[in-house]
């Protein structure tokens, strides 16, 4: 019987939560791609997005907020051959993570990143999020937003994510092949999911969303993707990608904006200072002898500092 | 033959190669077969400020270093006038004559504070305020200046006019043709440090040559010693001997983000990432490799490293007071979700930033109450060299067996202190495992059903379970049920319990000397070997003191503390920071209340003369409480 990626647990999201979008988007994904279930590990951080992990039927760790990319590197780099999905929120990610959610740009580690992107922090009661827009009233709020609004893929581009998306969480259709594409990705990707809170954002609704969005790919000519061949057409791809990402208040684009497949992922550059790394990573390695004993020699190991004799 | 026992202080400017020069020093003495320990005091700064090397070399084994030095070498004017208070009788004073007319008030890179306190010295004593001025007062406190002329012998051998390249080596070669060591040891030095440089290892020996000659034709240098056989030994900081242990206790997984003094042992595992197995029934073991994660900050380092963790990797990190405060959620949250996590945490001087690279014993209360809410952790601390490797090796261990998060406590002064470990034994320490759960449908991660606590793990990549910070059931799922809450509570500290029971007391405390001695001096850190030290030398008046040694914060030996203390008739409490915390931790555990204290806060290391002079103190009655304020 094929392995049923969603867990026993009662889901306690409120009816009409976009995060229901997500969790089917990522099981069908999972299950349609034939990984194994110990082969996947999900990471969130804190608040609706953060309760994911607890829902599927694979290794997940609830973590603390703003921190589940560097928790999610951890994992990814100590056992290369995991797929790592990272689930949290626009305040984890952009908030209080901003500065992991940048970090894992220079590192291009190789995890799939969703963030459920609704502009509100919901679990505490519908305050602003980085994501919301200058000015805008969501009804919990008592007066407009007086902050203005991250892109979330305009910033990952600028950070140097490889592989930048984004999806609605009404559409899982599309949804599942870019998080199937993502999860294939060598390298860290970032799917912006635009994912209503029908009970704290008023304004961006499931209908507001359904009248803007279109998707990249309709267009014959989009090709996002930077390989070896085509790499001279590269500055243009990113540029083309930031432009899109511009669009929102009329339209707004989903699909894949930006795929780079030229630059190496983090494992394979510290394959690079040790050779042994992806097939003899961290976590597989032995560290003790039959007897429980050390097996590094210390004086080798350390011959340096050697205070040879004459 | 050089005296028996030697202490040098060799300053200049920060980035002119005084590390360099305490290298060549260091290691000439133990190529001639002495032993020696240095310590590194330098300022937060990369280049011109005032940095130097206390050194100590002897025939035995020199636990701690000593003021006034028998050689005091400046590379440059600063030195001299920086330190002006260790000097005493028969101190010899290496500069170049070049130096005498600096003038105090030119000298901008001596700190305001520290400027005046020289000004205000040298005009009670009615001297000019330069360097020729300070000289004099030297020789008025017994101070003999030796003038060389730096450039005058470099000059010898060396016709490019890059005559200050070699100022280093110059001050390691005059220092050493004077206390009498063989001019072929310093050379095998010089080779060590440039390595496979052939360029600039052969002017170097010249200029070691040219130093040599002039020495001997002022007829400053003494006798060679005789050749002895020497032993390998490993040359070693607190930091390498951590980073060698944390290897040897089979970590794989290291994070840091740089900060001062943690970072040298991160650089040292990257270095030595690749590591060499031992033999026999290893060397048939594919090779491995330490993963070194540089972070974006201190927060990533820590929780990158309860991620790698969960994978089965032994993961640690290492960081200063600064970036330990960061660390306190995650290290809640390892509490919390029983992740087998070692943070080597080096004490320097705070509160916030403070004495970024001085001493200081300052985070132990602190390392006993990170985090939020109540968990189990283990606190322990190292004291010398030998004890960072052995205890890094513990601290892995002791997070496997008891699925918790270790803090591993080591100050400035250790982390920067050069001592010769004899030999390294690879079988004092085993290295122990986690207990493992059968793989299947039913495992729990929390399985409430041990009654040592420890529920059996299983790894990402292999099992299926959940973690959260929120209170969670067996499976890791989150529950807010106030029966299951109070289980796991209590679940969670029976390992505590568990460790107490399980860890041996002599890995927790230990007495140092004379066990009937009826004064005992409490302290911990790397005051164990200048406290050893100075034990000694009363022991030769006829005053017997012995030491109570601490190790482990948590669990804390109390009964065997307590049984300790309230037998002896004096009970001294010496530690480097102002409030006595590990007295405090002991009035908290025990009840017992240390009536003496003797500690240090200045930032820079405790030294025999000053802590024997506030025993003496203590001991006649005439105080309770010493401050000490030795050091440049």
């Amino acid at each position: 019987m094929a392995h049923n990626f969603r867990s026993d647990v009662a889901i306690d999201w409120c009816p009409g939560c976009g995060d229901f979008g997500i969790i089917t988007g990522i099981t069908q994904a999972i299950t349609e791609m034939e990984l194994k279930p110990e082969e996947v590990a999900v990471v969130s951080g804190i608040g609706c997005s953060g309760k994911t992990p607890h829902y599927l039927n694979i290794a997940g760790i609830h973590t603390l907020h703003g921190r589940s990319i560097p928790f999610a590197v951890g994992v990814k780099l100590s056992n290369p051959g995991l797929k790592v999905l990272v689930t949290s929120g626009d305040g984890d990610m952009l908030s209080i993570g901003a500065g992991h959610f940048v970090a894992e740009g220079r590192r291009n580690t190789g995890l799939t990143v969703i963030l459920y992107d609704n502009e509100v922090y919901g679990l505490t009661k519908g305050q602003a999020a980085p994501t919301m827009g200058l000015g805008m009233q969501t009804k919990s709020l008592t007066k407009p937003n007086i902050f203005g609004k991250i892109n979330p893929i305009a910033l990952a581009l600028a950070s140097g994510y490889t592989f930048v998306a984004r999806g609605f969480s009404f559409d899982t259709k599309q949804l599942k092949e870019i998080i199937k594409k993502a999860l294939a990705h060598d390298g860290t990707a970032l799917i912006d999911v635009l994912q209503p809170c029908p009970t704290y954002n008023n304004i961006n609704t499931m209908e507001w969303y359904r009248k803007r969005v279109y998707k990249l790919e309709d267009d014959k000519g989009w090709n996002p993707t930077i390989t070896k061949e085509n790499e001279a057409e590269a500055i243009d791809k990113y540029q083309k990608a930031y432009v899109k990402s511009l669009e929102w208040e009329e339209r707004i684009p989903t699909g894949i904006f930006y795929e780079n497949k030229t630059i190496p992922s983090f494992t394979k550059r510290i394959a690079g200072f040790v050779p042994s790394y992806l097939s003899n990573p961290p976590a597989k390695q032995q560290v003790s002898d039959s007897n429980g004993f050390t097996i590094v020699d210390p004086v080798k190991t350390f011959k340096d500092k050697l205070v040879e004799s004459a | 033959m050089p005296e028996s026992d030697i202490s040098i202080v060799i300053g200049g400017p920060q980035g002119g190669g005084i590390d360099t020069s305490a290298t060549m020093i260091g290691r000439a003495f133990a190529y001639s077969g002495m032993n020696v320990i240095s310590v590194r005091e330098f300022h937060s700064n990369i280049k011109g400020r005032h940095s130097y090397v206390h050194l100590r070399a002897r025939k035995d084994v020199p636990r701690s270093l000593k003021f006034p030095a028998d050689l005091l070498v400046a590379l440059d004017p600063d030195t001299i006038f920086e330190h002006f208070e260790d000097v005493g009788k028969g101190t010899k004073i290496i500069y170049d004559s070049s130096f005498e007319n600096s003038d105090l008030n030119q000298a901008r890179m001596i700190m305001r504070d520290t400027s005046k306190k020289i000004k205000n010295h040298l005009e009670t004593g009615g001297y000019p305020l330069t360097v020729k001025g300070m000289l004099e007062a030297m020789k008025a406190r017994g101070g003999i200046p030796i003038a060389v002329s730096f450039d005058g012998i470099i000059s010898e051998v060396i016709k490019d006019g890059t005559n200050a390249r070699y100022y280093n080596t110059l001050g390691a070669a005059i220092t050493l043709s004077i206390v009498g060591i063989p001019e072929e040891f310093i050379i095998e030095s010089i080779k060590y440090v440039f390595g496979s440089k052939e360029k600039v290892i052969s002017p170097n020996i010249e200029v070691v040559k040219s130093a040599y000659r002039f020495s001997s034709s002022k007829s400053f240098a003494s006798t060679p010693t005789e050749k002895v056989n020497r032993i390998p030994k490993l040359m070693l900081t607190g930091n390498d001997g951590a980073a060698l242990g944390k290897l040897m206790g089979g970590l794989r997984f290291q994070t840091y983000y740089p900060i001062t003094p943690a970072s040298d042992e991160s650089s040292a595992i990257e270095e030595h990432q690749a590591m060499e197995w031992i033999g026999g029934e290893s060397s048939s073991l594919e090779k491995g490799g330490v993963t070194v994660v540089q972070t974006e900050d201190e927060i990533s380092a820590i929780t990158m490293a309860c991620g790698a963790a969960l994978t089965g990797s032994r993961s640690a990190t290492a960081t200063s007071g600064p970036g330990f405060s960061l660390m306190a959620e995650a290290i809640s949250f390892a509490g919390m979700d029983e992740i087998p996590v070692v943070v080597t945490l080096y004490q320097r001087g705070g509160p916030s930033t403070g004495l970024p690279t001085r001493n200081s014993q300052s985070d132990l209360l602190f390392a006993l109450n990170t985090g939020h809410g109540e968990f189990p952790r283990i606190v322990i601390s190292s004291g010398d060299v030998e004890e960072c490797i052995y205890d890094a090796m513990k601290a892995l261990n002791y997070a496997q067996r008891y699925q918790l998060p270790v803090i591993h406590l080591i100050d400035k002064n250790l982390a920067n202190t050069t001592q010769l470990v004899d030999s390294v034994d690879a079988k004092k320490v085993k290295v122990e495992g986690p207990a493992i759960a059968k793989s299947g449908p039913d495992f729990k991660r929390y399985d409430l059903n041990t009654k040592n606590g420890i529920s059996k793990t299983g790894y990402f990549g292999r099992d299926i379970f959940w973690m959260t910070g929120d209170e969670h059931d067996e499976l890791g799922h989150v529950t807010e049920d106030p029966d299951m809450r109070d289980s796991q509570m209590e679940k969670r500290f029976r390992k505590m319990e568990t460790a107490d029971r399980e860890i041996p007391v002599e890995d927790k405390a230990e007495i140092i000397g004379d066990k009937k001695a009826e004064t005992t001096l409490v302290t911990w850190g790397s005051q164990k070997g200048v406290a050893q030290d100075v034990a000694q030398m009363f022991a030769k008046k006829g005053v017997k003191i012995k030491i109570l040694y601490l190790k482990m914060f948590e669990p804390f030996p109390s009964d065997f503390v307590l049984e300790v203390l309230s037998k002896s008739k004096t009970v001294i409490d010496l530690e480097s920071n102002m409030l006595g915390q590990a007295a405090q931790v002991i009035r908290m555990k025990t009840g017992f209340k240390i009536e003496n204290q003797i500690v240090k806060y200045n930032g820079r290391h405790i030294t025999e003369d000053e802590l024997y002079e506030g025993i003496e103190k203590i001991m006649s009655g005439k105080t309770k409480k010493v401050v000490l304020r030795n050091g440049a």
